[in-house]
């Protein structure tokens, strides 16, 4: 029930123009496509280090809603990652760490170390390490224009991108709304292999802050709802707080600070 | 009349004039082997019901699985060129039945109203005849399993879906590559579970899988080696033969590990190796995670037998030395007139050798026919037993081979317990005997 109200209220705000007619626009040319999603990634792009606490909400049907508190680091230099659940006590202390393209997982209940996929569903919630990371939208995908829309009070540019060959990306295919104004993203779906619509993300609140590194302000989703479009009654919500886009200390990312961390 | 006729008619006469003693400890000796072979019969039913329900959902008798490793942490159950292993496996396994290939797969499967984890079985129902003959379908078509988009599912995942046939089942993966993906299905059949395995297996063509996963045609999950009855008893060396052929033919071949495949997921996702790896189990190997039921059984029978045996054994004992003490002038005379010692033992130990004889054939057929009565009653086990016992009737495997040992090895207890008694027997004086009372 709770589910179904925050979609709907997510939706008031954003999805009403989805039956909007389509804004009459000149078609853009596929470099302009390109050109949009390389502005989408370098609004959220720090070039530097990232420090932040997120709140994960998860509902599934059926069973109770799981909440998570974590603290999240990432260093864009050489793609290291790391997640650490701070909250509730029965998985405080665990912890995920991306190192040479490998993700580790740590459970100080058994303190022991596993390699997981990168496709690792955070916590068991809906949520991807992927979801965490800078976009990489242009590196990784080819942009199709598929016209303009309004989105409750925003206009917002349409896109179909498909994964560049050669990559092995998470979903193939996906459909972006992008806000023609500031150049964020205000709604995401996720596409199979088989074409399906697997996953629908709405982007209701950005927030700027100034990052050294980049010598510039530096975007993020203060807000992310994830709504699972094959099991239609699970949503996540991660609520991204308390950024600091300062440097991190060198020896952070490395299995022994996750499991002093832990301790 | 031969001497050793003489020798059992009087062991056998001796045993009648004391029909009260002979039939208490007669009736004992057949209480507990019927008991040996009801006990031996319930923990080889249920070894019977696990390999059929193992070697029809999950595992072959043999199999040749393996992993396929995109990424050094990215694995998925893939045999590639499985037909180069099928040949490896029609070189070296003579004793081979039949060989099928089946996909491997863990899938979230979503239907309208509910959604679960299950592993997803790739199969080609035209070349699997044993599936179909133990399968109990509840509702549908095993058959229409050929069509592609298909599935089987078992009564309990139907249940807890809210499906039935011809309704429509989402199976949700990432493929090798770590790609989503979906296919959409059609529940074509509903079979009754068989236990703790059809819990978490459903099944697909192994086409749907191969588009699931994102497969080629020449990649499988495992290549599955069906042995004849004769060579069921000796997987392990079979299965040590195929690795070695494997690597001789160039494959690289995993340590042998008794855990199911996927029990090592986490252990080869830790190894830093890409590409393919072989990995040969026996269907013990792939149901390893409830053996510990055949284990627990099989000690159990043990402790059971070993504690009334003594039980028997001392029985048998006390009994001698009080027939022993009641015929000491007998035995006196006996010496007197020229009886060795030896022959003394001999009719002692006959006596004892023949009583246990009869009793354990009288347990043996008391105990056959018991069994085929409970056999024919297919008395219903409770729910949580069925998950264990793969089974929702109780199912005695008697076999006239664990009948025979069960009559050998009790007589040969008797025989050992009648042992001592009748050394001592034979060593007494003829004098000292002769003079005894009592």
């Amino acid at each position: 029930m709770r589910t179904s109200f925050a979609r709907l209220v997510t939706t008031g705000l954003l999805a009403l123009g989805v039956l909007a007619p389509r804004l009459a626009h000149a078609a853009r040319s596929q470099a302009e496509l390109v050109d949009i999603l390389k502005k989408v990634d370098d609004r959220q792009k720090n070039s530097g280090d990232w420090r932040s606490i997120a709140y994960l909400e998860q509902k599934e049907k059926g069973k109770v809603d799981t909440v998570y508190d974590t603290e999240f680091y990432r260093r864009s230099e050489d793609q290291k990652f790391m997640i650490i659940f701070t909250a509730p006590k029965s998985s405080a202390g665990q912890g995920y760490l991306r190192l040479d393209k490998n993700l580790w997982f740590y459970d100080p209940s058994v303190g022991k170390w596993e390699r997981r996929t990168e496709r690792e569903r955070i916590g068991g919630t809906n949520s991807r390490r992927s979801d965490f990371d800078e976009s990489r939208l242009a590196e990784e995908y080819d942009p199709k224009d598929e016209g303009e829309e309004t989105l409750g009070h925003f206009h917002a540019i349409k896109l179909y991108l498909t994964g560049k060959p050669g990559l092995d990306l998470a979903f193939p295919a996906i459909r972006l709304w992008v806000d023609k104004e500031t150049m964020n993203v205000l709604k995401r779906q996720e596409y199979a292999l088989s074409g399906r619509l697997l996953r629908t993300a709405y982007y209701p609140k950005w927030k700027k802050i100034y990052s050294e590194s980049k010598k510039g302000d530096v975007w993020y989703p203060e807000e992310i709802r994830f709504y699972d479009e094959v099991e239609k009654e699970n949503s996540t919500l991660i609520l991204i707080k308390s950024v600091d886009p300062r440097p991190l200390p060198p020896n952070l990312f490395t299995k022994a600070w996750l499991e002093s961390k832990s301790r | 009349m031969s001497k050793l006729a003489i020798d059992f008619a009087i062991a056998f006469r001796n045993l009648l004039q004391h029909t009260r003693r002979t039939l208490f400890l007669g009736g004992a000796i057949a209480a507990v082997t019927m008991l040996l072979i009801l006990l031996t019969g319930l923990s080889t039913g249920v070894r019977e019901t696990m390999i059929e329900s193992a070697t029809t959902l999950s595992t072959g008798h043999v199999n040749v699985g393996g992993f396929f490793k995109v990424t050094a942490g990215q694995a998925a159950p893939v045999v590639t060129e499985y037909e180069k292993v099928v040949d490896v496996v029609r070189r070296t396994v003579p004793e081979m039945d039949y060989v099928v290939e089946r996909g491997r797969g863990w899938a979230k499967v979503v239907s309208d109203t509910a959604s679960e984890q299950l592993g997803v079985g790739g199969i080609d129902i035209k070349n699997e005849p044993h599936f179909k003959s133990v399968l109990k379908i509840v509702s549908g078509n095993i058959d229409d399993l050929a069509q592609p988009g298909t599935a089987l599912i078992f009564d309990n995942q139907a249940e807890k879906l809210g499906v039935k046939v011809g309704d429509a089942l989402t199976y949700s993966a990432p493929t090798t590559r770590g790609t989503n993906n979906t296919v959409d299905v059609r529940v074509v059949a509903i079979a009754k579970g068989m236990g703790l395995l059809s819990m978490w297996n459903s099944f697909v063509p192994i086409e749907t899988l191969r588009a699931l996963y994102q497969l080629r045609p020449d990649a499988t999950g495992v290549v599955q080696i069906m042995l004849k009855p004769d060579a069921v008893d000796h997987v392990n060396e079979i299965a040590a033969r195929l690795r070695s052929s494997l690597e001789r033919a160039g494959n690289r071949v995993m340590d042998p590990v008794p855990q199911a495949f996927w029990m090592k997921f986490q252990s080869v996702s830790r190894e830093d190796w890409t590409g393919q790896k072989l990995d040969v189990t026996t269907w013990e190997d792939e149901i390893s995670f409830i053996t510990w039921v055949l284990d627990a059984l099989r000690w159990l029978t043990r402790v059971l037998i070993t504690i009334l045996m003594c039980i028997v054994a001392i029985g048998i004992m006390n009994t001698m030395w009080i027939a022993i003490r009641e015929r000491t002038r007998e035995i006196g005379t006996l010496r007197a007139i020229g009886m060795q010692r030896g022959a003394v033992l001999w009719m002692f130990m006959l006596e004892s050798l023949m009583l246990g004889l009869f009793g354990t054939i009288v347990g043996a057929v008391a105990g056959t026919l018991i069994a085929s009565l409970l056999n024919k009653a297919h008395l219903p086990v409770a729910q949580g037993l069925q998950f264990i016992l793969m089974s929702d009737h109780l199912r005695l495997g008697v076999h006239a081979t664990s009948v025979a040992f069960a009559i050998v090895f009790i007589t040969c207890v008797t025989g050992l317990a009648a042992l001592y008694p009748s050394r001592r027997a034979s060593r007494l004086e003829p004098v000292v005997a002769m003079s005894h009372f009592g």
